[in-house]
């Protein structure tokens, strides 16, 4: 049966070329697009190097501190102090980790100005991130407890700096600071907030120890448990955390709150414009990414189901036949469906290949500094669930039209009118 | 029409020994769209005896095709009483009409619609794909056993348009007996031949109606081949006549 | 004419439906693309009001953000490096600031237009030096000098045109109160404008034009907002070697202090890119969308004259002529067309109404609007033609052919 119907979805498509093109020009486009963004959220959600483990790790990004009358609000990244006095020895966990959010700073190499991202990190951040090391090991706690001016660079900067030769033991000056080259790593993508850097240094390298009395600052925490099992209780016990919280002038700012989340449920906070007090709400932002998928998805589907239903007039005869000798409509509808999916499927695979070449040509502008997007096989999976969703979507109304056409309408080619 | 009328007359349980194979009460079909109402038939009363070969003659617009129709169950009566081998068809579900074409009815059209995408094998075997649980194996030799029946079976791997219009008729003839129907319905199945091709098809459903004991109601304009059949009913304005 | 093609299209409703809802979504994909190009390039237009090339913003600021206590001598820091970067021969003349042109971040407040409707502005610091280093048009009043020294009472500002038109309209604004008046009433220390500068807009270009203000600053009052940005015009041609010069100077006055150079061109392009790839990527996307619209309508009226055979072949025998057939096939394209495009139109209007677009002049909506008609009319004619001509090429005899 299946075979007899494909046979006949091959003979459709080589019948009418030009329908068939615009067709398949219109899927693999379509598909192209989708592509293009679900493969941008998995570089950013998914997991990859150094994010191996991110299934197991919490963070804590964004805190909000309130004034007395609650009119004011001051949101940013957490101090040294919160997470260092309050935040110590949490229960049921493996490692945590203080790191800051990478900055711009400026090195000037042999006449020229060189920009980096500079991020500052304590020991433990290389435990809970898996760098894929090209040269050296990373920064270690003894590192950051004395205080030694080393850093991890990626291998964009060792490029810049010493052409690609090798750079452990050799030194770079970064906003007029010295450091000894420990370590060399792949490039991270800038699409992986948290790991992101050009350039990693110990935190106590800052230039000032002011950092080390402020509850709000840039400072993001990350908590690493032995499985995602243990997130309920680690989370309430941040909660229980913050409550010890004393303010340095409570006339100022007497109330903060913040979430351990998952980095998924940070994205989401940006996406729905959620405030640092309340719970993450990944849902709705996954609600949002599927509402603009099919708010893009409309246009297409509206005009493949528009050629469908005008191709309907083709196949009277055989839908005649058909019927005649016993199908029934919803076999009928199976069937088309089915022509549908298989040429948007054809349609997925032109598209996964043109998807390949876009990937490419926009990881070569420096808009997502150092993206690779690999199709890996996760993408692969969503391109299919696409491919197939979008290919019932517009499938299921002409094949529903197709099959309410009169048996006897449909032998004497006369559908003018449509369906009785 | 006298035996017609005498079987009609009785109810229907207590005629298992008459064999009826197809029996129409009552019959009107009147096709209703914004403005007007435009009667097809009226008052059509039929009964065809299982095994019997008959033709419906008249010119055209006088409702013989509708009548054919709605005996092949592929259109609904306004109103009276339809019977198919002792099934009444009084649930027009289409499921249930479909499993009934599926497996007392096969069709026989003037301008054969054979999918031309299809090769003649796969045309032959269409019925048997609305059956469940029938393997490809058994739809290729119950195909093959078809087209033996009509003298095709070296023709299998070709397609329709490389075919004449006789055999393309033929290929028609075994995919409407594929599926072995008590019924065969014929509309005008030699109106789109030359003479000659006409006679052999209408001997070869001679045959099908002798050998296999098909009972084969067949809608024609052209009285030669009317003739050879055992009865001729007339329709004139969608009423029978005599 | 018009009403036999209005009653052909009805007949085919059902098919015709679904190219209009095509047509529809269409309009409105394209307007949001084009109003976002149209509003953009009306921005562009606008003078910018200051010159970017050869000048560079210093960002100085201690490296954890700026605590409350020390703000003396944080102000007495500033003055130092603002003093050392004077020593150089490349750097002409210097100023200070709180956010420089194209910079990240914004300080915004409301005001009340003379209407009654509330806007927003932007708002920054100035020393005397800024008017100079960027070239800014002062057209009615002054700019900040030291006749301002010393004034108590009242807080010298300086505002743009735009701000003096939406507050005051054809009034001098010139000794004017622009605070903004608080809430629970009490006293406002009063913003006196001394003077009316063309413009100032510090997001760039492409951003919205609004109104603008600047507050006077001397580096000498310790509990005004203070400055976080030196910013200085140097000789042209002056070059990477010497920013690193310069940088290790002020580095050396400042040490624990975070300091970043950045020529305003640099800072520029960053912006402008942030406005132009959105707009760029949607525009890509569209265009798409739309190439895929028109084929698949091509083929949509394709398949429509070829199943119309019979109808046309019988206005040829009755006497139409190709011409005629021509113009009907495409009439009747329109005509669909206009019922998609007047929902969308429809549809579109009511942003405006409900103040959604507020921040866009009606003259850029009406812009808007009437390119992406002639942009929706231009690909319904471009996907009619073909199957208007097909529909030339039908002989008269078929219709009798047809069975």
């Amino acid at each position: 049966m299946l075979i007899n119907y494909l046979k006949i979805a091959v003979k459709v498509l080589m019948r009418r070329k030009f329908f068939t093109f615009i067709s398949l020009f219109a899927i693999s486009f379509t598909l192209v697009i989708l592509m293009i963004g679900v493969s941008l959220l998995d570089s950013t959600f998914g997991p990859g190097i150094p994010e191996t483990r991110i299934d197991r790790t919490l963070g804590i990004f964004k805190i909000e501190m309130r004034c007395p009358e609650e009119e004011c609000t001051w949101i940013s990244p957490g101090g040294y102090k919160l997470f260092n006095r309050y935040f110590q020895n949490l229960p049921n966990i493996e490692l945590m980790s203080l790191s800051t959010e990478a900055d711009l700073s400026y090195s000037y190499h042999q006449g020229e100005k060189i920009p980096s991202y500079l991020k500052r990190t304590d020991g433990e951040f290389w435990k809970i991130m898996e760098f894929s090391f090209v040269e050296g090991g990373p920064i270690t706690t003894e590192d950051e407890r004395n205080a030694n001016f080393v850093a991890v660079i990626n291998t964009a900067t060792r490029h810049k700096f010493f052409g690609d030769q090798q750079a452990v033991g050799r030194t770079i000056e970064v906003d007029g600071q010295r450091f000894r080259v420990v370590g060399v790593v792949d490039n991270v993508p800038y699409l992986r907030q948290i790991p992101f850097a050009d350039i990693w240094v110990p935190i106590s390298t800052y230039k000032t120890g002011l950092y080390r009395d402020q509850l709000m600052g840039n400072f993001i925490a990350l908590i690493m448990a032995p499985s995602s099992a243990d997130f309920p209780a680690i989370r309430e016990e941040v909660q229980a955390r913050l409550k010890q919280v004393e303010f340095p002038d409570p006339k100022q700012w007497n109330q903060i709150s913040a979430h351990a989340e998952t980095f998924f449920e940070r994205s989401s906070r940006e996406m729905t414009g959620t405030p640092a007090r309340e719970a993450s709400q990944p849902l709705r932002a996954m609600v949002l990414i599927f509402a603009a998928i099919m708010l893009f998805m409309l246009l297409p589907t509206i005009n493949l189901i528009n050629i469908n239903v005008s191709r309907i007039m083709e196949r009277a005869g055989e839908i005649g036949v058909r019927k005649s000798f016993g199908a029934s409509s919803w076999t009928l509808v199976g069937q088309f469906v089915l022509e549908n999916v298989l040429l948007t499927l054809i349609g997925g695979a032109i598209g996964l290949i043109l998807s390949r070449f876009a990937l490419d040509a926009i990881a070569k502008t420096d808009f997502f500094p150092y993206a690779s997007f690999q199709l890996n096989y996760r993408i692969f999976l969503y391109g299919l669930a696409m491919a197939v969703f979008f290919g019932l979507l517009s499938g299921v109304y002409p094949a529903w039209r197709m099959s309410r056409l009169h048996p006897v309408d449909a032998l004497r080619g006369a559908v003018q009118g449509g369906v009785r | 029409m006298t035996t017609t009328s005498a079987a009609i007359s009785q109810p229907l349980d207590t005629q298992a020994g008459v064999e009826l194979m197809i029996r129409l009460e009552e019959v009107e079909k009147v096709y209703r769209t914004d403005r007007i109402e435009t009667v097809a038939l009226t008052n059509v009363n039929l009964a065809v005896r299982t095994g019997e070969f008959i033709s419906i003659m008249g010119p055209s617009g006088s409702g013989k095709s509708t009548l054919l129709n709605i005996i092949g169950l592929l259109d609904v009566p306004s109103s009276g009483k339809v019977v198919i081998n002792g099934r009444t068809i009084n649930s027009y579900s289409d499921r249930n009409l479909s499993r009934v074409r599926n497996e007392e009815i096969g069709f026989i059209f003037q301008t054969f619609h054979l999918i031309n995408d299809l090769s003649v094998q796969d045309n032959v075997e269409i019925p048997l794909l609305y059956r469940r649980s029938m393997t490809g194996g058994e739809r290729r030799r119950l195909a093959q056993e078809a087209l033996d029946r009509v003298g095709l079976s070296s023709r299998v791997h070709h397609f329709p348009s490389q075919l004449s219009g006789g055999q393309q008729q033929r290929v028609a003839i075994a995919r409407a007996i594929v599926g072995k129907p008590r019924v065969l319905l014929a509309d005008e199945p030699t109106g789109n031949l030359d003479s000659q091709m006409g006679d052999e098809i209408m001997d070869l459903l001679e045959g099908l109606n002798e050998q296999a004991g098909t009972t084969i109601i067949m809608v024609t304009h052209d009285p030669r081949q009317a003739e050879k059949t055992e009865r001729i009913h007339r329709l004139f304005d969608g009423r029978q006549v005599n | 004419m018009i009403r036999h093609l209005l009653k052909l299209v009805w007949n085919r409703k059902r098919v015709n439906f679904l190219i209009m809802v095509e047509i529809f979504f269409s309009f409105i994909v394209v307007f949001a693309v084009i109003f976002m190009a149209v509003y953009s390039f009306d921005n562009y237009r606008k003078p910018l009001g200051f010159r970017y090339d050869d000048v560079w913003a210093i960002r100085v600021q201690n490296s954890q953000g700026m605590p409350e206590e020390d703000k003396v001598n944080q102000l007495a820091t500033f003055r130092a490096l603002l003093a050392a970067t004077k020593e150089f021969p490349e750097v002409e003349t210097a100023a200070l600031t709180w956010l420089a042109p194209y910079g990240r971040g914004d300080w915004n407040s409301g005001r009340k237009s003379k209407d009654g409707s509330n806007f927003d502005i932007g708002q920054n610091l100035a020393s005397d030096d800024l008017k100079e280093v960027l070239g800014l048009k002062v057209i009615r009043g002054r700019w900040f000098s030291r006749e301002d020294d010393g004034v108590k009472n009242y807080k010298p500002v300086v505002i743009n045109q735009k701000m003096a038109d939406m507050m005051f309209g054809d009034e001098d604004p010139i000794g004017k109160n622009v605070a903004e008046p608080s809430r629970d009433n009490k006293p406002v220390e009063e913003l006196r404008v001394v003077g009316v500068i063309e413009d100032y807009r510090n997001r760039g270009e492409f951003a919205e034009h609004r109104g603008f203000m600047f507050f006077r600053h001397d580096l000498q009052n310790s509990t005004e907002i203070h400055p976080q940005t030196i910013i200085i015009r140097v000789r042209p041609g002056t070059t990477a070697a010497f920013e690193e010069k310069l940088l290790k100077r002020l580095q050396a006055e400042a040490s624990e202090w975070s300091i970043e150079i950045r020529p305003l061109t640099e800072l520029r392009d960053r912006m402008l890119q942030q406005y132009l790839v959105p707009i760029a990527a949607f525009g890509l996307i569209a265009a798409f969308l739309l190439v895929m619209v028109g084929l698949g309508l091509t083929g949509v009226l394709w398949l429509n004259v070829t199943q119309r055979t019979k109808e046309i072949g019988l206005r040829r025998a009755k006497g139409a002529t190709r011409h005629r057939i021509y113009r009907q096939i495409l009439g009747e394209v329109l005509l669909i067309a206009s019922f998609g495009v007047l929902i969308g139109v429809i549809v579109v209007v009511q942003f405006p109404l409900l103040d959604f677009f507020a921040f866009a002049d009606p003259q850029i909506f009406a812009w808007a609007v009437g390119i992406s008609l002639v942009m929706i009319y231009g690909l319904a004619i471009l996907a009619g033609i073909y199957p208007s001509m097909l529909a030339t090429r039908v002989v008269p005899a078929e219709a009798l052919h047809y069975e």
